[in-house]
């Protein structure tokens, strides 16, 4: 009653009524969806990300020797062209500081069947294993940090290899730049347990619908080290099925199991027992959202099989065991606040000084708030607290800020 | 910004019509007899396509298509008479989420109106808006359920789903009764609008396309006026 008051008032004094539609600034747009073309069969999506943080000395963060998750830039541009209803190419292109421009994804997909029951895709294709890899990075991740299963650097590498126990717990803690006597010789840093940067090459089959699906891939490289030409003469199988019972909940289970090691390290050492060569993984990963809030989480347990060569042998897989939880809760309209939590731990194995874990334990603690300055465009401050059984620098707590625009 | 003479745009209609109508005003009050009626059409030529989600390049499947749902033209006065005040109690409307689009896409409410976002998807929406007129964030709900949002403050309120980023719809608020949404063949009437010269505006997905000058020459006048949107 007080409001209409306030307009009758206000119309008595202007002798009229303004309809209240701000003219001038709907004409003023910036793009916050997708650019079509061609009737729509042509689809442009964009994202760019700049990342300010904290030096990070001990390396928690990096994905590579030379990039850290909270200190780049980063561009993408993603296109599908529809061939037809049920032919479609789609791409992803990247460019990032330090890494120039790469070819993200790149693949067909055909859908056969007018229901969707069924899709196969065929290239450099997004992986099936797990959860994560496939959210759109700018939206769906609330932090500025990824999980560190699809992100730390262990000192694992597939192009060289430990000859011995020692070899290998020599390099506990210092994943991002490793160096082992067999393969090859130059230092380089080792693998995450599931590489969410780079995807592989194959083809995948996807069936079912909104409750219970299945997809099954074959590709050239591994979860740890997606390829796009063989370099070992093997392949992996990697299959997730995923149930959606009610909208409020989402559970998925997913195995993989490829060939790993490089075929440069069985010609450096052409007595390697064969066998010895692989990856394997399982995993589990839920989502559950209520009014504001959004959980998930992930569990991964992962093993590589290397060479046992010299003594002290490695004899038993390499094996991690890492799970995340995370939960963001909308404060505002525009404003969210997220944290997650995110362990990994490893086995133990041999060594001339005795048992001990073959990789320095990790975890990490990351928190933060999402502005939302307009559609498409958010900015986001996070902590990053990481600790660490081993390793030059063993404990580290990073700030970092993400300004983040998508169509 | 276009204006033509009204003389050459419009032209009077039978008066008699103009009562008939005169009841049915968007904001639900009975007009007087005496007053004048506006109607026409709106022609929308542009080229609309479906609303997309991003490509889905990290997608294990395609997305199903969705058909252009229906975007109606929104008329209006710019600047409405001082009887424009007598706005009806405050109503409620509904804006339901079906099929991952929302119903309707576009609505035209007086202001203090409550709307209604019904679930009608077996999935889940998150309806929200940023827009500066009202900001909301309704969370995530699901199939049978339904929340409410009360729109105080005339503008323009873009609303989207959190989780489907193709969903959007347009509600126009308004601070007065003088504005009507085109049906499906372009056709809106406006009643009970007094003896004046007025700004005739159309609007249409997110932007006023046309605006004219339009004049009730006298009470019970009916005028007619068509755009075409290009």
């Amino acid at each position: 009653m007080r409001h209409r008051i306030r307009l009758i008032g206000a119309a008595i004094l202007a002798g009229g009524i303004s309809a209240g539609i701000p003219c001038p600034a709907l004409a003023q747009h910036w793009p916050s969806e997708p650019v079509a073309l061609a009737g729509g069969r042509l689809l442009f999506g964009g994202d760019l990300s700049a990342t300010f943080g904290s030096e990070d000395p001990g390396w928690f963060t990096y994905t590579d020797y030379e990039t850290s998750a909270i200190r780049r830039i980063r561009a993408g541009v993603t296109i599908e062209a529809r061939a037809t209803d049920r032919v479609a190419f789609l791409a992803e292109i990247r460019a990032e500081t330090g890494l120039g421009v790469t070819p993200y994804a790149w693949y067909v997909r055909i859908s056969p069947l007018a229901s969707g029951l069924i899709d196969i895709q065929a290239g450099r294709i997004p992986p099936v294993f797990g959860a994560f890899p496939r959210r759109a990075y700018p939206q769906d991740n609330p932090l500025i940090g990824s999980p560190q299963t699809y992100q730390y650097l262990t000192s694992v590498r597939a192009d060289a290899v430990p000859a011995t126990a020692d070899d290998l717990l020599d390099m506990r803690g210092r994943g991002w730049l490793v160096r082992y006597p067999v393969g090859d010789p130059t230092p380089h840093n080792g693998v995450a347990t599931v590489a969410a940067e780079q995807w592989d090459t194959g083809v995948q089959v996807r069936l079912g619908g909104e409750v219970v699906s299945g997809a099954l891939a074959y590709t050239v490289g591994s979860l740890s080290r997606p390829r796009v030409r063989n370099d070992n003469s093997g392949g992996q199988i990697a299959g997730r099925v995923a149930w959606h019972p009610v909208p409020a909940f989402m559970i998925g289970v997913s195995a993989a199991r490829g060939v790993f090691v490089a075929e440069n390290v069985r010609e450096a050492r052409p007595d390697a027992p064969a066998g010895h060569d692989d990856q394997r993984a399982i995993g589990i990963d839920a989502e559950a959202s209520w009014g504001r809030w959004v959980v998930r989480g992930e569990y991964v347990a992962n093993a590589w099989r290397l060479p046992p060569l010299d003594a002290p042998r490695i004899v038993d897989p390499l094996a991690s065991r890492a799970g995340y939880l995370e939960a963001r809760v909308r404060l505002l309209p525009r404003l969210y606040a997220a944290i997650r939590g995110d362990i990994m731990r490893f086995t133990s194995i041999q060594g001339s000084a005795g048992p001990e874990t073959w990789e320095a334990a990790v975890s990490r603690l990351e928190y933060g708030i999402g502005f939302t300055i307009r559609r498409g465009l958010l900015v986001k401050a996070s902590v990053l607290s990481n600790w660490r059984d081993g390793g030059r620098v063993q404990e580290s707590h990073l700030g970092a800020v993400q300004l983040l625009f998508w169509f | 910004m276009t204006r033509r003479p009204a003389s050459l745009v419009f032209r009077i209609v039978s008066a008699g019509a103009a009562s008939a109508l005169a009841v049915s005003l968007a904001g639900g009050v009975p007009a007087a007899a005496a007053d004048g009626t506006i109607k026409g059409t709106v022609d929308v030529r542009r080229s609309l396509q479906a609303t997309e989600a991003r490509p889905a390049a990290a997608g294990l499947g395609a997305a199903p298509r969705r058909p252009v749902e229906f975007r109606p033209a929104v008329v209006y006065l710019e600047k409405a008479p001082g009887g424009a005040f007598e706005l009806p109690e405050a109503g409620r409307a509904s804006m339901d989420q079906r099929d991952q689009t929302f119903v309707p896409h576009v609505l035209a409410i007086t202001v203090g109106t409550t709307v209604e976002f019904p679930n009608s998807d077996l999935t889940f929406h998150n309806v929200f808006s940023l827009s500066k007129t009202k900001s909301f964030d309704l969370g995530r709900y699901s199939r049978g359920k339904s929340k409410s949002v009360r729109f105080d403050r005339p503008g323009v309120v873009q609303v989207f789903c959190d989780i489907h980023s193709h969903m959007s719809a347009y509600i126009l608020v308004f601070a007065h009764r003088y504005f009507a949404v085109t049906d499906r063949a372009g056709a809106f009437t406006i009643s009970g609008v007094p003896p004046g010269t007025y700004t005739l505006a159309v609007w249409h997905e997110g932007d006023v396309r046309e605006t004219r000058s339009v004049t009730v020459s006298e009470p019970g006048a009916a005028i007619e006026a068509s755009f075409v949107i290009r």
